[in-house]
């Protein structure tokens, strides 16, 4: 008889199990990274083991956890490409509105600088107009400073985010550790139950952590995980904690890297390519410090080419024109890890081949075996150079260090990135502007050849010469002054003390040019209409492309990386969607199903108790039958 | 699949989220008017229009300055204008004095009055633009080109000649300088007859012409009787006699090395005439040069051959200047004809951008509307679906 009771009441309590766990479901159906409990029965085996005995009631065997370990792995994975993602957007978006805002931007600044010099032609002693192209390159040289530091307030915030995702990270590693350590302790402790609680704490920290920095883990015996990030850097093993450190960077201080305390000041920057942590290094590296340089770079060729049109002129008092722009030196950083004490001072090229030569880029110097070698900062690939004991000529700039370095020495050179933020316009007077050419060659009267000689350019800025004259002594060479034979140059250059002249036609033995100076001439507007013609005149990419062109070049190039990475955050936001749609269908709680199951748990419930009613009324039955009872 | 409410709801909201920016995004192009407000939207459009704002500009500018070109150009062809009515003049007095008729009081007031021209000529010569700058005065603007002393007119201007751009790759010269306007070459052009200054006889030099190619020599017509002539040209080292015992007739050609000249006149023996290349002489010079001959002249009665010749000098230097400032003129004509026609090409240009602009940049308004009316629906049947799935549930139904 009493195994009538002993099999209703396992069955109440199993039920009232069933009804707590499905309560317990109801009750976390909206609580991130709980996963979905069901209980397991399992009939009790009766004692002994007669042939037909009746089965002795139920009991729990197990409250299971509904998780699908590949669709988490498939959420943390996609977390962290969304996480890298979100925050490179946030900073090509930024970008995208700094320097595509079409209104006081660096188009319209530069455009008017090179209209004003226009109006300035029209009449050179204008003081009025003099004034209008100060201004005007006062507010390209604003707008190149401007568009510069709030570029490099995002790499300020960067900075911070960097450090608050690195105390991110190493607080919830620290909490997985923790948990590890329960877990484990629990396993250890010969409990064959899972800590659900416990698992799902972990998963959400997992999960979190995933949004911050790429992971992947391995599973322990004793239920504990090692979570690795980046290429198998590890974070968390078991109970133990390795904790991410930021450093400055060995050749920017100003930026922080990444790295581990087991790594010291080395930058594992190279590892760490997913998650918001990712994200922000694929800012600075491919978005924020290419644009600085792309600016710079304009900045470099736009201040060079103004200043030798500058001081290819003369100005209202008759003198050489001065440098209307100044740039900041270019910077060449020894390594932190450097241990040679050798400097290096890096010089930008002002002649129009230099400029030419210029690119947005950031050269690496490595000396080593003896020898120097450069390359590009970005790609890592080798860069030609030619050398001259301990200077070295790159693509448009020069490098010289002061002494031989160390073996195992580098040094990053950045020819264009202070440039924009250095940029200033030096005259203050209007008449300082030089709007008349400086020298003219006439022809003699008694020249019988085609040759002309055009306006002379002062190149590597030397000082007014004499008057001179220019006698060909064949149609390719000269003497000047009666000097030593000449022969004319690449592209008909015709060289007096420096300053250049394009010779077109053909000039005959014999046929001679006076080169006077136009001191006096405040009319002559030569040097006024070539200034103005710069607005289309090749500079960049060997001479190809403009000032305003690169400038529009580089409105479409900026827009076009935010839309990439718009397009490719929106396409990672419909499979992090999926993937957490994925893990919901497995882990989620789906409250018609608990409702039917609190029906299911309190039918049994009603009819076990029954059972027991029954059996009760079966007992007192039999106690009446046999007159235990008054 | 199986679905939670929970992740239900989240998808919901993220779908709602992302549909009312799509809302709000048309919205900003319907309330902005433009296709794009960020590059990134349409990066190639953003490019593009960034490079023909550029050009529109500087197209502004080139308006700028052709107006600047065609006020400049208007200042110096009214002028010109003047100066030929000036130089019509002194002809006119010129040949009055050369008339025969004219007394040596006549000839006074006649070099009183081509003093007076010279003196307008000056005044012309120094013209000023609005902004106080000299036309004629070539780069040196500042500079009042020409000044007068008792003996002379100086050119204090250069050789230079002012250009403003008034379109890619093409500048146009606003001006002259004094040289191009106001010196013309003597004689007829390729080379000046002279008699000497002592001559007895009464040779005058008449028409002269070019005959082939002028060697560009200087020659000495010597007459050796009344009737023969020898030619030396003084240019070839040693000199070389050309024409040895020519014979004169009055009003004959003397013609050597592609020189023509005609005589009238009887030249004594002793006399000479002097063939050289023209030379750039300014039209104040030859001024001076006439007037001093009427000056010295004005007491005789009759007309000398020395005056006539000095006058028919001066009447041919006056016709150079009269071809010279025309075609001066021409010119000028000829830069506002062009500068006329870039302005109606800036025109276009522009016209052409701001269209090309409006195209890239501006709205297609009943797309816009178009969509955003079918994001509206999108949101207002997401918005009703919710409500009704939303209800559903199994509790409901348990009592």
């Amino acid at each position: 008889m009493s195994d009538l009771f002993d099999i209703s009441i396992s069955a109440l309590q199993a039920f009232q199990t069933g009804i707590a766990v499905t309560s317990n479901n109801i009750a976390n159906a909206n609580t991130p990274g709980y996963a979905v409990e069901s209980v397991e029965l399992t009939a009790q085996v009766p004692q002994g083991s007669t042939a037909a005995a009746i089965g002795d009631g139920v009991s729990v065997a197990s409250i299971n956890r509904a998780v699908d370990q590949l669709n988490n792995t498939q959420l943390y994975n996609s977390q962290s490409n969304l996480g890298q993602l979100n925050s490179l957007q946030t900073y090509t978006n930024h970008i995208d509105d700094i320097i595509g805002t079409t209104a006081g931007g660096l188009t319209t600044a530069l455009t008017n600088y090179y209209n004003a010099w226009s109006t300035l032609a029209n009449d050179p002693t204008s003081a009025a107009s003099g004034q209008a192209v100060l201004s005007a390159a006062q507010a390209v040289a604003t707008s190149f400073q401007s568009t510069n530091s709030q570029l490099q307030a995002l790499n300020t915030g960067i900075n911070s985010s960097i450090t608050s995702d690195v105390s991110q990270i190493n607080s919830l590693a620290a909490s997985i550790a923790n948990l590890n350590q329960k877990i484990s302790a629990g396993a250890n402790g010969g409990s064959s139950q899972q800590p659900n609680a416990l698992l799902d704490q972990r998963d959400t920290e997992l999960s979190n952590l995933s949004k911050l920095v790429g992971v992947s883990t391995t599973s322990n015996s004793d239920g504990s995980i090692n979570v690795f990030i980046g290429n198998g850097e590890p974070l968390v093993l078991n109970g133990n904690v390795t904790t991410l450190t930021t450093v400055p960077d060995s050749f920017n201080a100003s930026q922080l890297d990444i790295s581990t305390t087991t790594n010291g000041t080395n930058s594992i920057n190279s590892q760490i390519t997913s998650g918001d942590l990712g994200g922000l290094l694929a800012a600075r590296t491919q978005a924020v410090n290419p644009a600085i340089n792309q600016i710079g770079q304009l900045a470099t060729a736009f201040s060079a080419s103004a200043n030798t049109q500058q001081n290819s002129g003369l100005d209202l008092a008759g003198a050489l024109g001065s440098n209307l722009f100044s740039v900041g030196a270019a910077q060449a950083v020894p390594s932190s890890n450097n241990t040679g004490s050798a400097s290096a001072t890096v010089t930008v090229g002002t002649t129009a081949a230099s400029i030419g030569a210029l690119t947005a880029d950031n050269y690496v110097l490595s000396y080593g075996g003896g020898a120097y070698s450069l390359s590009d900062a970005t790609t890592g690939k080798a860069v030609a150079f030619t050398q001259a004991g301990n200077t070295l000529t790159g693509p448009g700039f020069s490098v010289t260090l002061s002494q031989t370095p160390a073996t195992g020495d580098q040094f990053l050179i950045e020819p264009t990135a202070a440039a924009a933020g250095s940029i200033s316009v030096t005259l203050t007077n209007a008449s300082q502007l030089a709007s008349a050419s400086a020298l003219t060659a006439t022809a003699a009267t008694t020249n019988t050849g085609s040759g002309s000689l055009g306006t002379f350019s002062n190149p590597t800025n030397q000082t007014l010469p004499a008057n001179t004259t220019i006698a060909f002594t064949s149609a390719t060479t000269y003497t000047v002054n009666g000097g030593a034979a000449q022969t004319v140059g690449n592209g008909g250059l015709v060289t007096v003390g420096g300053w250049q002249a394009t010779l077109t036609g053909t000039p005959a033995a014999l046929d001679s040019f006076t080169v006077k100076n136009n001191v006096g001439q405040v009319g002559n507007n030569v040097n006024a209409l070539a200034n103005a013609a710069q607005q289309t005149q090749g500079l960049l990419a060997s001479g190809t492309t403009s000032v305003t062109a690169a400038t529009s070049a580089l409105v479409t190039a900026v827009g076009s990386q935010a839309q990439q990475v718009n397009t490719a955050q929106t396409a990672q936001s419909a499979v992090n969607t999926q993937a957490i749609a994925n893990v919901q269908a497995v882990s989620g709680v789906n409250l018609d199903d608990e409702a039917a199951n609190l029906l299911k748990w309190q039918q049994a419930y009603q009819a076990s108790a029954q059972a027991l009613q029954i059996g009760n009324s079966v007992f007192t039955t039999f106690l009446d039958a046999i007159g235990a009872t008054t | 699949m199986r679905v939670t409410q929970a992740s239900e709801q989240t998808q919901f909201l993220a779908q709602i989220d992302s549909l009312q920016s799509d809302v709000s995004a048309t919205l900003n192009q319907v309330s902005s008017g433009q296709a794009y407000t960020e590059p990134s939207q349409d990066p190639a459009a953003a490019g593009t229009v960034d490079s023909y704002d550029a050009v529109l500009a500087q197209s502004r500018q080139f308006t700028t300055n052709a107006n600047s070109a065609q006020t400049a150009l208007n200042t110096e062809d009214s002028t010109l204008t003047q100066v030929q009515s000036q130089l019509q003049s002194l002809r006119t007095l010129a040949l009055e004095a050369n008339s025969g008729t004219a007394s040596g009081q006549d000839l006074t007031a006649i070099a009183s009055q081509a003093q007076q021209i010279q003196s307008s000529l000056i005044a012309l010569a120094n013209t000023q633009d609005g902004n106080g700058n000299y036309i004629f005065a070539g780069y040196s603007t500042q500079t009042q080109p020409y000044t007068q002393t008792s003996t002379a007119v100086t050119y204090n201007g250069d050789t230079g000649q002012p250009a403003v751009q008034i379109a890619a790759g093409h500048t146009i010269a606003t001006g002259d300088n004094g040289l191009t306007v106001f010196n013309a070459p003597t004689g007829n052009g390729t080379f000046t007859t002279t008699a000497a200054a002592g001559n007895a006889g009464t040779g005058i030099v008449g028409a002269t012409s070019v005959s082939g190619t002028y060697t560009g020599h200087n020659y000495t017509i010597a007459f050796t009787g009344t009737g023969s002539y020898n030619v030396t040209d003084t240019t070839a080292q040693p000199n070389t006699q050309v024409v040895t015992g020519g014979t004169y007739t009055d009003g004959g050609t003397i013609a050597f090395g592609g020189v023509q000249v005609t005589l009238t006149g009887q030249p004594a023996s002793g006399d000479t005439f002097s063939v050289a290349p023209s030379s750039s002489q300014s039209i104040f010079t030859t001024i001076q040069n006439l007037v001093t001959s009427l000056q010295a002249s004005s007491t005789s009665t009759t007309a000398s051959p020395q005056l006539t010749n000095s006058i028919n000098t001066a009447i041919n230097n006056i016709s150079q200047s009269l071809t010279q400032t025309s075609n001066v003129q021409a010119s000028v004509g000829g830069r506002l004809n062009a500068v006329t026609t870039q302005l109606s090409v800036d025109t276009t240009q522009q016209t052409q951008l701001q269209t090309s602009i409006s195209a890239l940049q501006g709205l297609d308004y009943a797309s816009a509307i178009t969509t955003l009316t079918t994001e509206n629906t999108t949101l207002s049947a997401a918005m009703q679906a919710y409500t009704i799935t939303e209800g559903l549930s199994l509790f409901k139904y348990i009592s």
